[in-house]
């Protein structure tokens, strides 16, 4: 699954291309006066960053009117001859592009304010369109100042590429980017700047349309270039852009920083976002490490906590596959394979899937089942599967503090509780005590009270909850549950909430 | 006589006589007894540059056959298809006979060919109903050669021979291993469909076939894991039956494995009654020799007995079946001495061959049986009240046992109610006899202020004082 890319190709418009010219697969060498060019458009464009005049002009923007001059001096076969040194370069183009779309888009304005019968001829620029157009010339700050038609130019190039089967050269270009950057430390830091305060998704609809000169998904795996720790995710649809991905040392600083964050503030909204772009990350970089494990393993963790169960379960299918490929030192899973496969046992419990059950039985090794975490799932298992309502409660206390092991209890407790109710209605006769109840269905564990009277309420509520008040009564200053009148209430209750749980995305 | 002819001799006379197996042999990856060369003869009888003038001169223009036009056609199809089978298939054999590495995926593609001609054949309506152990045939050798295909490859896979990448993959795309068998039961599954959406009156349907290729479907499921698919199966056949034939017309060789599949998948389904009925059925119509079958059948039948009526079987049915005697005699034995310590290590001894044949989750719940048959000894041993002056009535049982007694007789069997520090675990005891009196094992109620249990006077246990024997099975 994952070695698959990890975005759902999306076709692009290939009904517009035309045969590339012959001779475009080769290499070209450009003269040292053109790689010049190139690095002085990036240098110069970085310095005059700031300029109000600039706002809106990406580094994509940058680099595809480049490839855009660069193609076209190299199709009219003037790369050589043109002087490098005093033409515009890419930023002065940009804005001298934008100026002609101004007056163009003006004079449409105009036009249509004259002859609004005309309007349909003015395809490019009616309604919406003109309202963009207003904004974006008021709006300074934002980052989505490009104007439409400016858009439409780089689409232009991106076609250009396309069709002039310029991508792979592009493609090749961008791996060693060193070349092309100015390297000095100066610009280096102010590039390091740029990240830090460019918000941490650079418009994905961007960096994925106009930038992706359609990477070949089996071409083998990206490098990430990105070092922001935080970064939103966002579901791919196509390959992704080096520049907007994080290589392993920072994701293993993400890492950290995510779970100090989440220790802190405990939002797992904002964590689960971050783990899923950190997860994302890793596998179109098809790193496949215990640090890998040691991310799902974290996300499940936290999944279970917060009943997150999609989650949970992709995580737990990406952990089995992992585990399979023995990453670990000397052939170990390299992660917490003992407890996750617990995890799975007491998860199949929930879902009383018998047939999944039997096959989890049958992939244990006399190994896995010596675990410690899978021993106790054994454990639960073998007590419900007896009927041993006693037994299971007294698990349930007993493993309070292993893990994420009583998260998972806890999805089948109550359950469980009105099955041994249901038992315990039909044998003990006429009443049993409270206190007897609270024990044996194992109320007295529950955190959040802490003082005895309390926990029995909680006992009490939950037998109201079924059976109405008429099931108490008060003797000799305790309070008895008259089991013998309580008839089958549970047991109707017990065969509603037995049904089979399903839940998408399950192992 | 060239060699050869003996096949199309064969052919003739089956088309003569409308014998469908005969006919089937003509095609099947197996060479008759009768001729035993004939693979190769055949393969080396026609040349394979001149395939389809060879095969017209024998069948078209052949006049002992007089097939008409569109049946001739799609015969020849069909063993134009099946020479260069035959060719692929004699090549794999003769490169496994010197131990070198045969090509099965070759030999299946090519097969599927065939059963695809076959297919073609009987949807443009070339072959009438009775030809349909055809079809057998063709469903049968797919699934057999898929199964050495997959085994190929996954050897392969394991000596490194196949490309390196494929183990990563593997790892996140289990079902892969199967490749070809999952193909032959999409395959499997159009010849099921071809048969069922068959709309020719009942004498002359190829819903005659569709319990024989069901089964075929069954076993395919149940070698892949997708035992779901099977219940969809079931529930199309369920669909049909207002216009099919009653399954008790069907020959009797396609009913009970048909009905050994439906028990095991009401087994799985824990439809335990519904498993009973179709096991105890295929029972009792399998050949008394097949062993191989009873025995199988008496692998879910055991459990289910276990579970819907206490039953257990004779030692005198099990010794007739080592295997199975091997499997349950321990485990029976726990049960019938109540013996709990007995019961729980042949359980784990047993644990990967139950787990492996999925009755392991169905067995443990003979635990239930045990503890009954505990706590109904204590009862007996209890004795009588003693009689009331003038009473002629017969002496009463003894129907309050205090729960301490139920507590020492379940420590000497070997029951884990310990509470972890040399005493008895009380409240565990009370769970045990609550769970025996909930599932209706045994009748009455916990006094838990008193300690004491009260049981029924008519009948505390029900189904237990009587010795019946039926099939072999005796209650207990």
């Amino acid at each position: 699954m994952t070695a698959q890319p990890a975005f759902t190709p999306v076709e692009a418009r290939r009904t517009l291309a035309r045969d590339p010219p012959a001779n475009s697969n080769k290499p070209t060498n450009f003269s040292s006066s053109v790689v010049d060019y190139v690095q002085r458009s990036f240098f110069e464009f970085n310095r005059l960053k700031g300029v109000p005049a600039l706002a809106g002009i990406t580094d994509e923007d940058i680099r595809s009117k480049l490839s855009v001059i660069v193609n076209k001096a190299t199709e009219a076969g003037v790369v050589n001859a043109r002087d490098w040194g005093t033409f515009p370069l890419p930023h002065e183009h940009l804005l001298e592009d934008r100026k002609k779309a101004m007056y163009a888009a003006q004079n449409a304005v105009l036009a249509n304010l004259l002859e609004p019968s005309m309007e349909p001829q003015f395809n490019g620029t009616n309604g919406k369109k003109r309202k963009s157009h207003d904004q974006d010339f008021t709006e300074t700050e934002g980052q989505q100042v490009t104007p439409p038609w400016k858009k439409k130019t780089n689409a232009k190039a991106t076609l250009a590429e396309r069709m002039t089967g310029k991508s792979k050269n592009q493609d090749k270009k961008r791996k060693d980017n060193n070349t092309w950057f100015d390297t000095s430390a100066d610009a280096l830091e102010r590039r390091r700047q740029r990240f830090a305060h460019a918000s941490p998704e650079p418009s994905p609809y961007i960096s994925s349309r106009d930038d992706s000169p359609a990477v070949d998904a089996n071409s083998g795996p990206t490098v990430g270039t990105c070092q922001t720790l935080e970064k939103n995710y966002f579901r791919l649809t196509a390959a992704p852009n080096p520049s907007t991905v994080r290589p392993l040392p920072v994701l293993e600083k993400a890492l950290e920083f995510i779970m100090t964050k989440w220790k802190s503030e405990h939002d797992y909204t904002y964590t689960c976002d971050q783990l899923k772009s950190l997860r994302q990350d890793l596998t179109v970089q098809r790193i496949k490490s215990p640090f890998t494990i040691r991310v799902y393993e974290t996300h499940a963790r936290i999944a279970l906590q917060m009943k997150d169960l999609g989650e949970y379960n992709q995580c737990q299918t990406q952990l089995r596959a992992l585990y399979k490929l023995r990453l670990g030192e000397g052939g170990s899973s390299g992660g917490k394979e003992d407890e996750f496969l617990a995890y799975r046992i007491l998860y199949l419990i929930y879902t009383r899937n018998r047939t999944d059950m039997n096959n989890m039985l049958a992939d244990l090794t006399t190994a896995d089942k010596k675990g410690t975490y899978v021993s106790l799932a054994l454990r639960v298992r073998a007590a419900l599967a007896s009927g041993n309502y006693h037994r299971f409660f007294q698990l349930y206390r007993q493993y309070q503090d292993r893990n994420m092991v009583p998260y998972l209890m806890d999805m089948f407790i109550d359950r469980e509780r009105l099955g041994a109710m249901a038992a315990i209605c039909k044998s003990y006769k006429p009443d049993v005590s409270s206190k007897f109840l609270t024990k044996e269905l194992a109320f007295a564990c529950s955190e959040t009270e802490l003082f005895d009277e309390d926990i029995e309420r909680e006992c009490l509520t939950f037998v109201t909850n079924h059976g109405g008040d008429a099931l108490l009564q008060e003797k000799d200053g305790n309070v008895r549950v008259l089991t013998g009148k309580a008839g089958n209430v549970f047991e109707m209750a017990k065969q509603a909430v037995f049904g089979k749980v399903d839940i998408k995305g399950q192992i | 006589m060239a060699k050869i002819d003996l096949l199309f001799d064969d052919f003739a006379t089956a088309l003569a006589e409308g014998n469908g197996y005969m006919l089937a042999n003509c095609i099947s990856p197996e060479p008759p007894a009768h001729d035993q060369g004939r693979l190769y003869h055949f393969r080396n009888g026609i040349n394979q540059f001149s395939v389809r003038t060879d095969l017209q001169y024998k069948l078209q223009y052949n006049p002992v056959l007089r097939l008409d036009k569109k049946e001739a056609t799609a015969w020849l199809e069909v063993f134009t298809v099946y020479h260069k089978f035959v060719g692929t298939l004699v090549h794999a054999e003769e490169q496994q006979n010197v131990g070198a590495d045969a090509d099965w995926g070759k030999v299946y593609d090519d097969w599927k060919d065939v059963v695809n001609a076959l297919y073609r054949g009987y949807q443009g309506g070339a072959f009438s109903a009775w030809t349909i152990p055809c079809l057998y045939v063709g469903g049968r050798y797919l699934r057999v050669f898929a199964i050495k295909a997959d085994e190929r490859t996954a050897s392969q896979r394991e000596n490194g021979l196949a490309f390196s990448g494929i183990t990563e993959e593997d790892a996140f795309d289990p079902s892969s291993s199967n490749e070809k068998l999952e193909d032959a039961g999409r395959q499997i599954n159009r010849i099921f469909g071809l048969c069922i959406g068959d709309r020719n009156p009942l004498e002359d349907s190829r819903k005659w076939a569709l319990y024989y290729v069901a089964t075929l479907l069954f076993k395919t499921h149940f070698r892949l894991n997708h035992i779901s698919l099977s219940k969809n199966i079931l529930r199309s056949l369920r669909a049909t039956t207002s216009d099919m034939p009653p399954l008790s017309n069907y020959p009797k060789s396609h009913q009970v494995p048909f009905l050994y599949y439906c028990g095991v998948i009401h087994f799985l389904d824990e439809d335990y009654s519904a498993a009973e009925e179709h096991l105890t059925a295929a029972y009792e119509m399998c050949h008394a020799k097949a062993h191989k079958n009873i025995q199988l059948i008496l692998t879910y039948l055991i459990p289910t007995k276990l579970l819907t009526s206490h039953k257990l079987p004779s030692s005198q049915l099990l010794s007739q079946y080592p295997s199975l005697a091997r499997l349950f005699q321990p485990l029976c034995d726990s049960i019938r001495t109540a013996n709990l310590s007995a019961f729980n290590t042949a359980l784990e001894q047993g644990e990967e061959e139950f787990v492996k044949r999925r009755i392991y989750l169905t067995l443990e719940r003979g635990r239930d049986v045990i503890l009954r048959n505990i706590f109904r000894k204590i009862f007996l041993a209890g004795g009588f009240e003693p009689p009331k002056e003038g009473d002629t009535a017969p002496p009463v049982r003894k129907t309050r046992v205090p729960v301490d007694e139920f507590a020492a007789a379940l420590r000497l069997a070997g029951a884990e109610v310990g509470d972890g520090n040399g005493g008895i675990d009380n409240d565990e005891v009370e769970c045990l006899i609550a769970n025996a009196i909930y599932k209706n094992l045994m009748k009455g109620y916990i006094a838990r202020e008193r300690g004491i249990v009260v049981l029924s006077k008519g009948g505390a246990f029900p189904g237990t004082g009587t010795c019946m024997t039926h099939m072999g099975f005796q209650h207990y």
